[in-house]
């Protein structure tokens, strides 16, 4: 059992397959809820259950919901957001792959909450395979009764369809996802009017984490009060997290949301790797900014991340050892944002450039004094200047970076060189290149 | 009108619309906030960021109302981020900073970022020196770059014939891109790439497939898309700039003109002015060359012995005074005739009618010369509402139901087209064409309904329209006089119904109707395509039916607007060059109206109505009119029978053209005056919404030509009347003491936007069910294709090809065919082909376009080489021709 609750039976043979699914109680949630429970009780019992969006923001989930308009003469829609980009997280992934009708299940609960009989799956270019797995689930749902006219027997009428991206990663932001699923080019739209009222084709939309809708049947299941025994006040349930980097075990963890940073790197993990100690970690995904190794006891819930001014984000626990160069991760996080960048607004666009320009001087000895203020000034004059939040992703990891470790920034400044770098050091002991730097 | 709300901007206390945006609120606070990609035409889009400012709401207490500081006031609480005016409206208590330190920090850093990638080639750059970012960085920017690593670089590229592209100038603001969608209806230019790569340009980085207005380049608030046509012909500040008035199509559009020494080097928009404001066609933007062109008329010139030869203005005016005088004691003044004038000065055409009514004694006078059957003066004005208040361009662009009957804007008032793209893009208008072709606002595109209506069978449409309106109506709001005329019409009309020439379009049609009648804000759109039809009166009036049956006339505002044939039409029939009726509508027959004319002119003015242009060109072949005066008109190629034409400028005693150039038409006549190009003179013109606006002189005119009213004035002196206009501002007070509906204008107020003038007593409404041509004005019973034709973008009358950037674009001239026609007759894209009529015939290189319906053939007017006059049939009507194909030639004209 890896983990107390979407990981519970994960490693299951053949849970892909609805038979297996529905032997191990799956879609039993879907039938006891259905015509037992109004939309409006399904709302108040996840608003209840503190369950927040997993794919970043944190937003309540139930709450949401509850901006759709009731007496919309306009078709509903809910979309499920697997464009899984966020460098560091590849929880969807496995949950997809592996457990593809707890998706449907909790896509159709979810759906069935707010009233929406139309309903995407966006999956991220690379996730063709699992498209195909989806699809096949999709196809065993409707034979079974659970997708159509009559979901399962009742009134309520549901249709899902994936949809494969084309490799950007601003489609993962809601409204550029939404822009990209109408044929548009992907870019942000303006908010307001939010997807709750103006989604997809200017229709009330509902765009959750798969995550997210991944913890609803269980939620509708076993009630509010059942989930919120993990977790705290303000963070109930679980999160999985993509932990990757030096540590002995890296993959993805479901804990409960509140556990100590250090206890999942040297518990779940198995510790650090031999010969490295941890230097920093960036919690949440390559958007957020890092935390020192000082701060390791800080607990892994949105809260407790906000108050040392981090983010605990997608839940991708990205681990930096001591041997690593932050310049060089940086480096690499910045070309990621810059190539990323869709374009649409002037800092993000053009700051990336210029930040990525100042790195590669930086890199190759060629940084010049004040280097490292003007990559702080260029990532500030970003930082809630930008259209979206791809902007601010791009400047906080780095301002966080030398806000903890300007000596290795200043270092790259006046030796031309890194401070630390293991793959130097590999390299020069004839280990051959493998390491952090992508 | 929607409630105010009070915005602090800056520390200075405003009232706007609630919904203004900040960066509106900001102008009315007399606060510069810079905006990139911000457009007046575009809705918000928040991506260039130079916007920023900081806002701040009143905060609220737990009870949710406001919290009051110490000092009385409400305790502002400022949103931690800038936010970006362009897309944030303003609500009541609303703060906004733009001069704090975060504020400035925040735009100061935008500034920098655009200019990163920019190359910073001012001094080769055609936009430096009006350049919105070369201002904004001096305005807003540091004094020095901070950027001093390699530039993202793009190879620069010419977008067809019209635009230049340096995408390296580029600060992707998507103006270009969202404008020629939403507002030109294209959709040619896209964003390659993404992120620092991101690069406009054609979808296939093919030339730019669309309407080559240029209004990318207008837009662009960079040096990114300059015109090919102008580059590096001039700074800016080398230019003086003066607003005119584009001499082309009927809507009107301001043109801001820049001159150099003695030639125009290029048009622009005119941002906040003019109906148009940024908006240009490509003939408003290039169409100003025939101006410069070296084959101008620089004299007079007189018949003598057989051939013209130059003569002294004096000289000139002298014996075509002489030579009327003699024509109207021989054969009286009823032998003296005037055509054109749609394209001068409203108070030329004032002039030219005085001149022929009050010094000579005609009432043959007409400007309308390419009509082919006999419209009375007023037809036009109770079609469009009876003088009341006109249409405007903006009612247009909201309106929720618009009737486009018989016309292709596109080709004939490109501007209303752009304003229904719009309406249509942006504000959910509803598009009804009723055309033969599939025009452009016809495509599925636009999402509204194509009535294919068989040529010659305009009159039953518009019945069978009004019919479904009656039987679905009477309008709310129908004045009880007018819904009593509509149900006598409705009776009239019930008769037998020509089933066959609607076709199977009975649904499609009722339904129309039926839109038409329910929106609230409707409007009908027709031009010339109805005006020259041969059934025009007809026409007429069953539009005025159609207008008041569905509601789209009322008392004091109408919905119905006329885009006339040129750029002054309206102007014409408001000043009386037309056979029976007085400026101001006033019938040649009122005896007391006449008296206020007859006390300022002096003398007796002739009372019974005058012939048409139709009759006025018969009666000329006959020799029954001896002497014409033509001004600004190539009557061969506008008269609707080129023959006749032909024959009655050979058996008048006296032709006296006024023109800019020595036209087939000016080489035949006795007298020609070379008249002043339309920047050549200050005027006044009225457009398509009855605005009557001042079009500024931009420079002097040619050596030797003089405008039309001087032209006017000098014969007029010569025959002895005392004119003494020493402007035309002159003439003009003389129209504001006497034509109704101008009274108490003055040229000061018809800066653009100028005013739509309406009639104190608009006309009633006449509701008739009007009667049929006979047959033989209709169709012919010949075998053949059935003639269509029409104006086109690049091409319109007869100054546009004088040019050198529209004859490259219109390319040679063509006879379109639909694919299943052409197979038919064998004939492939670009082979030549004879189009032969009863009289006549020209050659022409075919292709081919599923736009025009199968059994016809498109064949645009405006070319050089094709004479559609010749054939001895009028286009449009159902009149056939015959298009055979020429064995293995092209004729490429």
């Amino acid at each position: 059992m890896r983990g107390p609750l979407l990981f519970k039976d994960i490693d299951t043979p053949g849970l892909a397959a609805i038979a297996t699914y529905r032997a191990g109680g799956g879609y039993e949630p879907l039938t006891s809820t259905l015509g037992a429970k109004s939309p409006d009780e399904c709302i108040e019992i996840v608003k209840a259950s503190g369950l927040r969006g997993r794919g970043g923001a944190g937003f309540p989930t139930g709450l949401k919901w509850s901006f759709v308009p009731k007496n919309s003469p306009k078709p509903k829609y809910l979309v499920c957001n697997a464009d899984e980009s966020e460098p560091g997280t590849f929880k969807d992934r496995e949950l997809m792959e592996k457990n593809p009708h707890l998706l449907i299940e909790g896509m159709i609960l979810s759906a069935y909450a707010f009233n929406a009989n139309t309903g995407y799956i966006y999956l991220r270019g690379e996730f063709e395979y699992i498209q195909r797995i989806l699809d096949s689930a999709i196809a065993e749902a409707r034979a079974a009764g659970f997708l159509g006219d009559r979901v399962a027997g009742t009134g309520f009428r549901f249709e899902l369809y994936t949809h494969l991206g084309a490799g950007a990663y601003i489609c993962g932001e809601e409204t550029a996802l939404l822009s990209s699923l109408e044929g548009y080019r992907g870019q942000p739209r303006l908010k307001p009017p939010f997807p709750a009222v103006e989604g997809l084709y200017a229709c009330p939309t509902v765009v959750n984490n798969t995550e997210t809708l991944m913890n609803v049947p269980h939620i509708l299941k076993h009630g509010a009060a059942w989930y919120r025994q993990w977790g705290t006040e303000k963070s109930p349930g679980t999160k999985i997290l993509s932990v990757s980097g030096p540590v002995k075990k890296p993959g993805n963890y479901e804990v409960a949301l509140g556990l100590p940073l250090r206890r999942l790197i040297e518990e779940q993990c198995g510790g650090m790797r031999e010969g490295v100690k941890v230097k920093a970690v960036i919690p949440g995904g390559s958007s957020v900014p890092l935390l020192p190794a000082s701060l390791l006891d800080t607990g892994l819930d949105y809260e407790s991340m906000n108050a040392v001014g981090t983010y605990l984000g997608s839940g991708g626990v990205i681990v930096i050892d001591d041997r690593t160069c932050i310049v060089d991760a940086m480096y690499n996080v910045t070309r990621f944002y810059e190539h990323e960048s869709c374009g649409k607004c002037t800092p993000c666009r053009e700051g990336t450039y210029w930040m990525s320009e100042v790195f590669e001087r930086l890199e190759t000895g060629k940084g010049r004094p004040g280097d490292v203020d003007l990559l702080a000034d260029v990532s500030d004059n970003i930082l809630g200047k930008s259209f979206c939040a791809l902007g601010d992703a791009a400047a906080m990891p780095v301002l966080g970076a030398i806000k903890h470790f300007r000596e290795e920034f200043d270092h790259h400044v006046t030796h031309g060189r890194c401070l630390v770098n293991r793959r130097v050091e590999e390299i020069a002991a004839g280990a051959g290149a493998v390491g952090a730097r992508a | 009108m929607s409630a105010t709300v009070r915005v602090n901007i800056n520390g200075r206390a405003i009232e706007v619309p609630a919904g203004t945006l900040v960066t509106d609120a900001a102008r009315v606070a007399e606060v510069h906030v810079p905006i990139f990609c911000s457009h007046a035409k575009l809705p918000p889009l928040g991506a260039c960021r130079i916007c920023v400012v900081e806002i701040g709401v009143p905060r609220l207490g737990p009870d949710r109302k406001p919290v009051f500081g110490p000092d009385g006031a409400p305790e502002i609480a400022w949103m931690p981020k800038v936010q970006t005016g362009c897309t944030t409206a303003v609500t009541d208590g609303m703060h906004v900073r733009t001069e704090s330190p975060v504020a400035i920090q925040a735009r100061k850093g935008v500034m920098e970022f655009l200019l990163v990638n920019h190359p910073l080639d001012c001094p080769v750059c055609d936009e430096g020196g009006e350049c919105q970012l070369q201002d904004l960085a001096f305005a807003f920017g540091a004094d020095f770059s901070r950027m001093s690593d390699a530039k993202r670089t793009f190879v620069s590229e010419d977008l067809g014939p019209i635009v230049k592209k340096e995408a390296n100038r580029c600060i992707v603001c998507m103006r270009c891109v969202r404008y020629c969608d939403e507002v030109m209806g294209d959709d040619a230019l896209t964003a390659h790439q993404r992120g620092v790569r991101t690069e406009i340009s054609s979808f296939n980085r093919q030339p730019l497939e669309c309407e080559q207005c240029g209004n990318c380049i207008e837009v662009c608030p960079v040096g990114a898309l300059t015109a090919l046509p102008y580059r590096f012909q001039a700074r800016p500040w080398d230019l003086r700039q003066h607003i005119t008035v584009c001499p082309y199509c009927s809507n009107g559009c301001s043109v801001r003109l820049g001159v150099r020494g003695m030639e125009i080097l290029r048009a622009r928009g005119t941002e906040y002015r003019g109906v148009n404001e940024e908006y240009l066609c490509v003939r408003g933007r290039f169409g100003y060359e025939f101006v410069n062109s070296a084959d101008r008329l620089t004299s007079p010139l007189l018949r003598v012995g057989g051939a013209l030869s130059p003569a002294g203005f004096d000289e000139a005016s002298t014996y075509a005074a002489a030579r009327l005088k003699e024509v109207a004691a021989t054969h009286g003044p009823g032998a003296i005739a005037f055509l054109g004038g749609e394209k001068l000065n409203l108070e030329e055409q004032y002039l030219m009618q005085k001149l022929a009514r009050a010094v000579l004694g005609t009432n043959h006078i007409d400007a309308r010369t390419r009509f082919t059957a006999p419209v009375g003066g007023s037809a036009f004005l109770r079609a469009t509402g009876g003088g009341s208040a006109a249409l405007t361009f903006e009612d247009l662009v909201h309106a929720q139901e618009v009737l486009v009957l018989g016309e292709d804007l596109q080709g004939e008032a490109p501007f209303a087209q752009s304003v229904l793209v719009r309406g249509q893009h942006q504000f959910g208008l509803h598009l009804t064409v009723a055309h033969p072709r599939r025009v452009k606002l016809a495509r599925a595109k636009f999402r509204g309904d194509w009535l294919a209506i068989q040529p010659g069978s305009e009159l039953a449409l518009i019945h069978a329209l009004t019919r479904a309106a009656l039987e679905a109506g009477p309008a709310p709001g129908t004045p009880p006089d007018v819904a009593a005329g509509l149900a006598t019409l409705r009776g009239a009309l019930a008769g037998p119904q020509s089933e066959s020439e609607i076709g199977d379009q009975a649904a499609a049609i009722a339904s129309a109707a039926g839109r038409l009648l329910k929106a609230e804000r409707k409007a009908i759109v027709f031009g010339r395509a109805i005006a020259e039809h041969p059934e025009a009166p007809a026409l007429l009036q069953a539009i005025e039916n159609l207008g008041w049956a569905t509601g789209a006339l009322t008392r004091d505002r109408s919905s119905v607007m006329y885009c006339g044939p040129n750029s002054n039409s309206q102007g014409a029939l408001d000043m009386g060059l037309t056979p029976d009726r007085l400026p101001g509508y006033i019938g040649v027959g009122d005896a007391a109206a006449r008296q206020p004319f007859e006390q300022q002119w002096g003398g007796t003015l002739p009372s019974s109505n005058g012939l048409t242009a139709p009759e006025i060109l018969e009666a000329a072949a006959q020799g029954k009119i001896r002497a014409l005066w033509i001004a600004g008109d190539h009557w061969l190629r506008s008269a609707p029978d080129r023959a006749l034409a032909e024959k009655a400028l050979e058996t008048c005693d006296l032709v006296i053209v006024s023109e800019l150039f020595l036209t087939d038409t000016a080489k035949r006549a006795h007298v020609v005056f070379p008249a002043a190009a339309f920047a050549e003179k200050e005027g006044v013109v009225i457009n398509s919404e009855r605005r009557l606006q001042r079009a500024a002189r931009a420079l002097s005119p040619r050596r030797g030509a003089k405008a039309d009213w001087e032209i006017l004035q000098s014969v007029a002196r010569a025959l002895g009347a005392n004119w003494s206009y020493r402007t035309p501002e002159d003439v003009f007070r003389e129209i504001t003491r006497l034509v109704p509906g101008f009274r108490g204008l003055s040229w000061a107020h018809l800066l653009p936007l100028g005013h739509q003038w309406t009639l104190p007593t608009p006309l009633p409404a006449n509701l008739v069910a009007p009667s049929r041509a006979p047959a033989g004005a209709r169709a012919s019973a010949e075998q053949g294709l059935t003639l269509l034709s029409g104006g086109t973008l690049f091409l319109q009358g007869s100054l546009s090809y004088r040019g050198a950037t529209l004859p490259k674009l219109a390319q040679a001239a063509r006879a379109w065919l639909h694919p299943g026609e052409a197979e038919r007759l064998g004939i492939e894209e670009g082979e030549a082909v004879e189009v032969a009529g009863p009289s006549g015939a020209f050659r022409v290189d075919a292709a081919i376009d599923d736009s025009v319906p199968p059994g016809s053939v498109f064949v645009p007017y405006a070319y050089a080489g094709v004479e559609i006059n010749r054939l001895g049939v009028v286009p449009g009507a159902g009149a056939r021709v015959r298009v055979t194909k020429i064995a293995s030639a092209r004729v490429g004209v």
